[in-house]
């Protein structure tokens, strides 16, 4: 791991770990409705002050709170073209499944890559810290994976044009 | 728009049929097999694919490791080759590992079909109960891998309605029948109301293709046939006589005693020579001609646990289906798949099925206590040319209809909804 | 499978089928770059005619197609070609060649029949180039061969060389970053630099690639119609007379070079594939561990008073 690595993905989880302070809360505006309401919007003093965890201007992370929910977008490295299609590929073959992967929005907030969505019944039904844990090893990994694709990637191609070249002298 | 033939693959549990739009056959039918280095246990074990070892080291094929296994006909050939590992990824219709059906078809459309995926329409089918989501799957593969023109994904039994028109007795081109499907390991009967499988109704019979061979190899192993052959070539034997000898007998009391007086006629001689040594050997075929596919009609001949008869099953499909289609239903029971394959099959199963109706029709009107008469049921059970292979040739006539390119999504809609487009599709001849 | 096959597998295996058991056929299907078939059995069952349509036959029957079928197949070409098709054989299953390695040769070469008509013009170039050494003027003719919709193959021989130029579209984002990614890698390659990588030997007989985005290379610059746009790219390859002064090296050179393109987006494709199934395990594992977050419910089996078991449905 690298020295801003860590850093900075301990100040994530400290964040995030703060601000999922969630309690069920329904809508103020529309009768019987409960709604996560950094998504509604619908009240303004339910909405807390979001905040960003930057790395570098490539990466960096938004957390958006909210009293019943909150909206966590990360936007990950990407350095060339490549690292670029590569991540939009996996994180929408993740948002692809995202009814498995309970947390997950369907879609991204602009700017961002992936967001998350966590609300109050999230976390009554499951363990908080794991799925801080899980976003935190999202995190770490996504990186890895994206980097060590694009290495196959390289690997691959090479080897692709020797055969092809190859095969002229056979 | 000088389009090029959609192609149509039929990817079923056993084998595959696939070939072009508006031919009659398919082009090629191969085991669903997939042959890739590194052992079924292995590869379980990992579950993922290899991740590269150090990029710089050794071999020059280094990085492409996933492009080194076989399909079809010479995967099961491969079977042996030290370092392979036979894969099924089909398992009771569904695709159960997608890793291994992507590059299935990834070499089945570049190495046998030779075509451009860019360039074409696919029509793909799907067993019955196919949960939605590998449809989304299916589609994310063929539009995100291949780049495919367009989709369009149909349940199996409706294609094999669809076949059932190349027959000359069908009058109405209708998508409402029963369809018997019986492949080489599961027997399936599926009701269709024009065009929907009515899937609470669905009914599966543990007998197939599979169990013919092997209860025809127990029976001439009983009668001493088997000695002269090979044990290796029993099992080839046996499948060769069920499929080139047998038919469907309409009483089987009158077919042994037909048999008992005139041997002469009805015996049949098999030649066959040993696929190693080329050995001679020759055995005589007999009451197997009629029993094999008698199973379908009192399987307690055969199996033990499974004892309800074809015609009672069917019978009662439709009748656990919604009342106002059952008069389409017994009208158009459809035969597909080369279990059906047997001679007079049809006409057995018609016979079997009215006499089980009828008997329910009269029971009811001395029930009733009424004094008027029943216009009865039709029932009608249609065999035709193209059985075989009939949900692929379904595909085939559904895909030469200008109208598909109608009904597909194309690649160009995925971009624009997403994989959840393939969750519905239009029904063939429906209004929109 | 790495590398592509050239002949194709559905009239082998049909002709080879209906060699052993003749039976009446009527079947049509495709090859790369937008090539149609037709074999059937018009008359009789032993007579089988096939026919091809290539969608640039009139560029190619410009540059010596007929000629070069004409040396392969002979008798087999009729005289009447299938309307909506530009070329028909016509093979008599009796008069096939009766030893088995007779026959199997056959039907290889009739497999082989639209890489041998595509493979017209680069015989042409490379007889040009003959001519043009032994004459020493410097350039033959371009020959344009646009055998997609909008792609091509330029021909060019000169004294010393034939410049082989592709110009291919990547229609997706995706397909084009790959795709550029493995043009690069070929030209890596050709760098082959001694000692890198331990490039084999072979390598070094390799010809040159060059590789351009977006531009068209100096040698068909000029050419009218032609798009300048980021999901074009252009491909040369400089082919020398080691590639096809003998004739098993020039057989297999045209068999190989006119599949590039097929090759190119294959691996592309290939290579999706196995961003997939490494993304479906990845996303597995990350499933697993999203999981651990789930607290187990409470599984205790309820049961009424006279012990039957509830169940929720």
């Amino acid at each position: 791991m690298s020295n801003s690595l860590r850093p900075y993905l301990s100040a994530v989880r400290s964040t995030l770990t703060a601000a999922l302070t969630l309690q069920n809360f329904s809508s103020q505006v529309v009768e019987r409705h409960n709604k996560p309401e950094v998504e509604a919007r619908g009240s303004k003093e339910v909405l807390l002050n979001s905040l960003t965890i930057s790395r570098n201007e490539s990466e960096r992370v938004l957390i958006e709170p909210s009293i019943n929910s909150i909206r966590m977008s990360i936007k990950i490295k990407q350095a060339d073209e490549i690292e670029n299609i590569l991540c939009h590929k996996f994180t929408r073959f993740m948002m692809q499944r995202a009814e498995s992967f309970i947390v997950l929005r369907r879609k991204p907030v602009a700017g961002y890559d992936i967001s998350f969505l966590i609300t109050n019944v999230h976390t009554e039904t499951m363990l908080k810290h794991k799925i801080v844990d899980f976003i935190i090893q999202f995190m770490e990994e996504v990186d890895k994976e994206i980097s060590e694709m694009k290495l196959t990637l390289n690997a691959r191609a090479r080897t692709v044009a020797e055969s092809y070249l190859m095969a002229f002298d056979s | 728009m000088s389009l090029l033939a959609p192609i149509i693959c039929d990817n079923g549990t056993g084998f595959s049929k696939i070939g072009f739009a508006g031919n009659s056959d398919p082009s090629f039918v191969f085991p669903t097999a997939i042959a890739t280095r590194g052992g079924p246990a292995a590869q379980s074990a990992r579950g993922g694919p290899p991740i590269p070892v150090k990029p710089g080291n050794l071999a020059s094929k280094r990085g492409v490791e996933d492009l080194d296994f076989f399909i079809g006909d010479e995967a099961v050939a491969n079977a042996k080759t030290p370092g392979y590992g036979v894969h099924y990824p089909i398992r009771h219709g569904m695709i159960e590992n997608w890793d291994h059906m992507e590059r299935y078809w990834e070499q089945t459309i570049f190495k046998y079909l030779r075509a451009e995926p860019e360039d074409h329409y696919f029509l793909l089918t799907e067993p019955p109960l196919n949960p939605p989501e590998n449809r989304e799957q299916t589609a994310e593969i063929f539009f995100e891998s291949f780049n495919i023109k367009g989709l369009y994904i149909a349940v199996q039994a409706v294609l094999a309605l669809a076949a059932s028109w190349s027959s000359s007795r069908v009058t109405d081109r209708t998508l409402t029948g029963t369809v018997i499907d019986s492949g080489d390991g599961v027997t399936h009967v599926i009701p269709c109301a024009e065009g929907y499988v009515i899937g609470s109704a669905i009914k599966h019979i543990p007998i197939a293709g599979r169990d013919i061979t092997q209860f025809v190899l127990n029976l001439m192993r009983e009668r001493g046939e088997m000695t002269a052959v090979p044990p290796e070539d029993q099992m080839k034997v046996a499948s060769k006589v069920k499929e080139d000898y047998s038919y469907v007998c309409q009483d089987i009391v009158k077919e042994f005693r037909k048999y008992d007086a005139e041997p002469y006629k009805y015996f049949e001689r098999y030649d066959g020579e040993h696929s190693v040594t080329g050995r001679k050997y020759g055995l005589d075929i007999g009451y197997e001609r009629f029993l094999a596919p008698e199973i379908f009609f009192n399987p307690e001949i055969y199996s033990s646990d499974f004892l309800t008869p074809l015609p009672e099953i069917v019978d009662d499909v439709i009748q656990s289906s919604p009342i106002d289609v059952r008069r389409g239903l017994y009208k158009n029971i459809v035969l597909s798949g080369g279990s059906t394959m047997f001679q007079h099959f049809g006409q057995r199963l018609k016979r079997d099925l009215k006499q089980l109706v009828d008997r329910r029709l009269e029971a009811s009107v001395i029930s009733s206590g009424s004094t008027r008469k029943s216009s009865g049921v039709e029932v009608e059970v249609i065999s035709h040319k193209r059985q075989r292979y009939a949900v692929w040739f379904g595909g085939s006539l559904m895909a030469s209809l200008p109208e598909f390119y109608n009904f597909c999504h194309t690649k160009a809609q995925y971009d624009e909804i997403g994989p959840s487009i393939c969750r519905r599709y239009q029904i063939f001849g429906s209004a929109t | 499978m790495i590398l592509l096959e050239s002949h194709n597998f559905v009239i082998y295996n049909t002709l080879a089928e209906k060699v052993a058991k003749p039976s009446s056929l009527d079947v049509v299907f495709v090859d790369f770059d937008g090539v149609r078939f037709h074999m059937s059995t018009p008359e009789k069952k032993t007579v089988i005619q096939l026919s091809m349509n290539i969608r640039c036959w009139d560029e190619l029957a410009q540059y010596g197609a007929l000629d070069v079928l004409t040396r392969e197949y002979g008798s087999l070409i009729t005289a009447a070609t299938e309307p909506e098709y530009n070329v028909t054989l016509q093979v008599d299953l009796e008069q096939l060649p009766a030893e088995a390695d007779g026959r199997e040769a056959m039907l290889k070469s009739i497999s082989l029949m639209k890489r041998n008509v595509l493979g017209a013009p680069f015989e042409l170039a490379f007889g040009e180039q003959k001519k043009l050494e032994d004459s020493g003027s410097s350039r033959g003719q371009l020959m344009q061969i646009h055998y997609r919709d909008e792609e091509a193959i330029y021909i060019q021989a000169a004294s010393d060389r034939v410049t082989v130029i592709f110009s291919t579209v990547f229609r997706e984002e995706t397909d084009r970053v790959f795709g550029k990614l493995f043009l690069q890698a070929s030209e890596f390659v050709d760098a082959r630099r001694p000692g890198i990588q331990n490039a084999p030997p072979s390598i070094q007989n390799a010809p040159q690639v060059l590789y351009s985005n977006r531009d068209p290379p100096l040698e068909i610059r000029d050419l009218p119609g032609l798009r300048h746009s980021e999901d074009i790219g252009y491909v040369t390859f400089v082919l020398f007379p080691r590639h096809f002064a003998k004739s098993d090296a020039s057989f297999n050179t045209i068999s190989h070079i006119q599949l590039f393109r097929d090759y190119l987006h294959y691996h592309i494709k290939c290579c999706k594939a196995y961003m997939h199934s490494r993304m479906r395990h990845r996303v597995s594992e990350f499933q697993k561990v999203l999981n651990r977050a789930k607290m187990e419910a409470a599984t205790t089996e309820r049961k009424t008073v006279t012990g039957r078991t509830m169940i929720s449905r």
